[in-house]
């Protein structure tokens, strides 16, 4: 049986990736799990697995080629497997074979997966063509220049068909090279994306990638949940100063000891006492799922637009080890190096806009989490302690909820707590 | 009695495509009327070359001082003639006596005699008539005649230059080609005044302009008079009359440019503008199975070439198909030094608008060509700018002819010029000098 894999939604919501490096090559045996190829999203990089095991008997796209989620990627022979198993094969969903994709999280949501892969029903007649057109190679051959053209016109020189000794591949057959029809759609991005109509009022720029996944969960969230947001404010002089008497220390170890380590760590202490918050309605089956893990998202503006990478088991780090998870994630997603492992599974998220210069926000909830803090900028003001009006320093913070979940007196509470955490630190690593 | 194949002529054309056609299992039979081998056996390639490889021993043998040999008197040195014939001749007999072979172990019928060109793919020899699904026309080219002005000089067919029993002194050499230039030199080097009279507007045409003006060099610092593009008028008094100057002539060599021989035919062939048998690509001529491979379809007057043709039909006819690449293979010159070249020359490739570089590198700084006293030449490779394609290669040395081989592979493989650069070369060999232009080629040649 012929299998055709389709390139699969790899649970972000984007619609499209770019091929960085072919694992494999016509004529491989593989086994069901084993990476295939190396793909670039606008927000990530990830190998993508085989579902299958068998033979890869074609192989769609180059590298550097735009592969639409749907669009075929490989073809695999399956051996022993025809009729109606084949068409059960070829039906299931890819999500169930793909061990990458369990519990699956987007940045801002996730995707369901489906079986949309298509077979070739084995015909007598079609496989013994194939057979002698398709002969297994485990490498192409091909001569010095047409390997340099290849790599110059972007073209992955194990698709072009040789027609030189042993099916060599050479100057000519790389000039009279044309993708095969049954090669996925290919997106040119040799024109600007930018087109300007000029005299018009307006600018029309196509959609990124992330832009379109961005809007797409932003209206899910929106849509699907009950959103309530609850504002406070907490003094954190004390937390100014352990923080400004630890900063050597931690500078020594190349990590820069910010506000967010400990929000993250008094978060993670608060979500322990109210787990209602660390949660996810499953409305369809009529329960709740409560997170036994600690995965907390921190929102990280990029240029190219917002991802969420994920510090997974932040209630077994230290202040120290979460300082420097911070640091890592953040470089990854400037770099656009995160890979999906660094942004999936996330129970809870923290979004930083203070650092930007915002005091309050309404966050928007990644959905299916019950919540989502928002942290603003600190603020001197003066503030009322011990009776007396003095200088404080004021962090602001906005909570919003998952009303269907998470009812008001615990978004309250939890906040609280929170508050309280921050307010005298010592209290939080005492628990 | 009906053949798959019948081949007219046994030149390095038509006994390469009878060996490969009955290796393939065609039955197959070759008509050959005089030389088995055809030219290139018996009066071309082979003889001609193994005259000059006697001369370049007489050469080499004068120096012999210079490496530490006593005893050789350079005063009483003689060039013998007919010894030098005589091993000419026995280098021919036993390569021709190797074709015979070669094709009666391959089941290929071999017929003496005048191939005549029938209907309905017929070919008359002498009073037999033979049939054939596929009819070869190899018969091969000979230099044109002279001039009928010319007709009371002493001209010697190169067909017949092994008749002579003395070469007398005043040689007269004429010709536009490599050969022509190989027999000016060889006349030269046992000690004949030459000249070369280079009779059409071409001279050495096909070659890299550059290597036509080290030839023409050559030929001046040999004291070899070459005069170009002019005609003989008449010979008077032992002397050739030629653009208002009187040559004297013992002896004028014919090395004129080539002309087909053609088999007889009762149906007639479509000719080419320059008069050889028009050919397709996959050399049909103009009456269907019936093909010309070969000098006589003037598609290349090389032996090399020709064999490969040869193959490439058997192929063709046998089903296997391919296309011909008739555009990379040596063009080589048997001098002192030798000269050879492959692929592309500077002016096509300026023509067909390349951008390229040129990179060189002499033999005088190579250890080998030291060692063997071979200092004259060099190596000079063109590549594109863009992938380092190597498009073409000159070189110029003892063992030019040779060592073009590998530019052969090189192109054939399509490498850069990377690849020539890290191709490791044995030290000390004069082949050092292609990893040399390679690095030359890529930024600055090492030994330079």
């Amino acid at each position: 049986m012929r299998y055709i894999f389709n390139f699969p939604d790899i649970g972000e919501g984007l619609e499209e990736g770019t091929i960085l490096e072919w694992y494999v090559v016509k004529g491989q045996a593989i086994k069901s799990g084993q990476a295939l190829v190396n793909m670039e999203t606008d927000k990530i990089v990830t190998d993508i697995p085989s579902p299958k095991a068998g033979t890869i008997v074609a192989i769609y796209g180059s590298v550097g080629e735009t592969i639409r989620v749907g669009s075929p990627l490989v073809e695999i022979e399956i051996e022993g497997v025809s009729g109606e198993e084949a068409i059960a094969v070829a039906n299931e969903p890819v999500k169930e074979v793909i061990p990458e994709e369990e519990g699956a999280a987007g940045v801002v949501g996730t995707m369901e997966l489906a079986g949309k892969s298509a077979i070739l029903p084995a015909s007598d007649e079609g496989s013994s063509k194939q057979k002698t057109e398709e002969k297994p190679v485990t490498k192409v051959q091909a001569t010095p220049l047409a390997r340099a053209m290849a790599r110059d016109m972007k073209i992955d020189i194990n698709t072009i068909f040789g027609t030189g000794p042993s099916g060599r591949v050479s100057k000519e057959d790389v000039q009279n090279f044309k993708p095969s029809k049954g090669s996925p759609e290919r997106i040119q991005r040799t024109e600007p994306i930018t087109r300007i109509l000029s005299g018009d009022s307006v600018t029309y720029e196509p959609l990124t990638q992330i832009r379109k996944a961005i809007a797409k969960n932003m209206l899910n969230s929106k849509q699907s949940t009950a959103h309530m947001t609850l504002f406070d404010e907490v003094e954190i002089s004390v937390l100014m100063g352990i923080r400004e008497k630890l900063k050597p220390s931690f500078a020594e170890k190349n990590t820069k000891l910010t506000y967010l380590s400990f929000i993250v760590k008094a978060t993670v202490q608060a979500l322990k006492q109210y787990r209602q918050l660390n949660s996810q309605i499953d409305i369809e089956n009529e329960r709740m799922i409560f997170n036994n893990r600690y995965n907390i998202g921190i929102a990280v503006d990029t240029p190219e637009g917002l991802v969420v990478p994920v510090i997974k088991d932040a209630d077994q780090l230290s202040i120290l080890q979460i300082a420097q998870k911070i640091t890592e994630l953040s470089d990854k997603a400037r770099d656009r190096k995160l890979s999906l492992d660094d942004m999936k599974e996330g129970t809870f998220t923290l979004t930083n806009y203070g650092s930007i210069g915002g005091i309050y926000a309404t966050p928007v909830i990644n959905y299916p989490q019950a919540g989502i803090l928002g942290i603003g900028r600190i603020i001197v003001k003066p503030v009322v302690k011990d009776k007396m009006i003095v200088i404080g320093n004021v962090l602001p913070l906005s909570l919003s909820v998952d009303h269907r979940i998470v009812d008001g007196g615990e978004a309250s509470r939890f906040m609280n707590l929170i508050l309280e955490y921050l307010s005298d630190p010592i209290l939080m690593m005492m628990e | 009695m009906e053949y798959d194949v019948v081949i007219i002529g046994a030149g390095p054309a038509g006994y390469v495509a009878a060996i490969r056609a009955g290796q393939v299992g065609l039955k197959t039979a070759i008509i050959e009327k005089i030389y088995m081998g055809g030219m290139c056996l018996n009066w071309g390639c082979i003889p001609t070359k193994a005259l000059l490889e006697s001369a370049k021993v007489f050469n080499k043998v004068k120096v012999a001082e210079e490496f530490g040999v006593d005893g050789i008197e350079v005063d009483k040195l003689s060039f013998n003639w007919e010894k030098a014939k005589a091993r000419s001749n026995r280098i021919s007999r036993k390569l021709s006596g190797g074709v015979s072979y070669l094709l009666k172990k391959n089941g290929v019928d071999v017929i003496s005699g005048t191939a005549k060109l029938g209907a309905d793919h017929t070919i008359l020899v002498d009073d037999k008539i033979i049939t054939a699904k596929n009819i070869i026309i190899a018969t091969g080219s000979k230099p044109k005649a002279m001039d009928k002005s010319l007709s009371n000089a002493p001209i010697v067919e190169m067909e017949k230059l092994f008749e002579l029993e003395l070469i007398p002194e005043n040689i007269v050499v004429t010709g536009n080609h490599v050969s022509s230039v190989e027999m000016a030199q060889f006349f030269k080097l046992i000690g004949k005044k030459v000249t070369l009279i280079a009779n059409s507007d071409y001279f050495m045409a096909g070659l890299d302009d550059y290597l036509i003006t080290t030839v023409t060099k050559k030929l001046k610092s040999e004291n070899i008079d070459l005069i170009l593009n002019a005609y003989p008028e008449k010979f008077e008094n032992g002397e050739i009359h030629i653009g208002g100057f009187n040559i004297k002539c013992d002896l004028l060599v014919n090395c004129n440019s080539r002309k087909a021989i053609f088999p007889e035919s009762e149906i007639p062939l479509e000719l080419t503008e320059r008069g050889f048998i028009k050919t397709s690509d996959s050399f049909e001529t103009s009456i269907k199975g019936v093909y010309a491979i070969g000098d006589v379809s003037g598609k290349s007057f090389v032996a090399h070439v020709a064999s490969a043709q040869g193959i490439h039909i058997i192929n063709f006819i046998k089903g296997i198909k391919g296309n011909f690449d008739s555009t990379t293979y040596p063009i080589n010159m048997y001098t002192i030094p030798e000269m050879s070249q492959i692929g592309m020359t500077e002016q096509a490739i300026k023509d067909e608008g390349i951008e390229y570089k040129i990179s060189e590198f002499p033999l005088s700084v190579n250890g080998k060509a030291m060692i063997e006293g071979n200092t004259e030449g060099f190596i000079r490779m063109i590549s594109d700018k863009k992938y380092g394609q190597i498009l073409g290669i000159q070189i110029v040395a003892a063992n030019a002819t040779d060592m073009i081989a590998e530019a052969g592979a090189f192109m054939n493989l399509e490498a850069t010029i990377y690849d020539v650069a890290k191709t490791i070369h044995a030290h000390p060999t004069v082949s050092e000098i292609y990893m040399e232009a390679g690095f030359e080629a890529i930024d600055k040649a090492i030994h330079l």
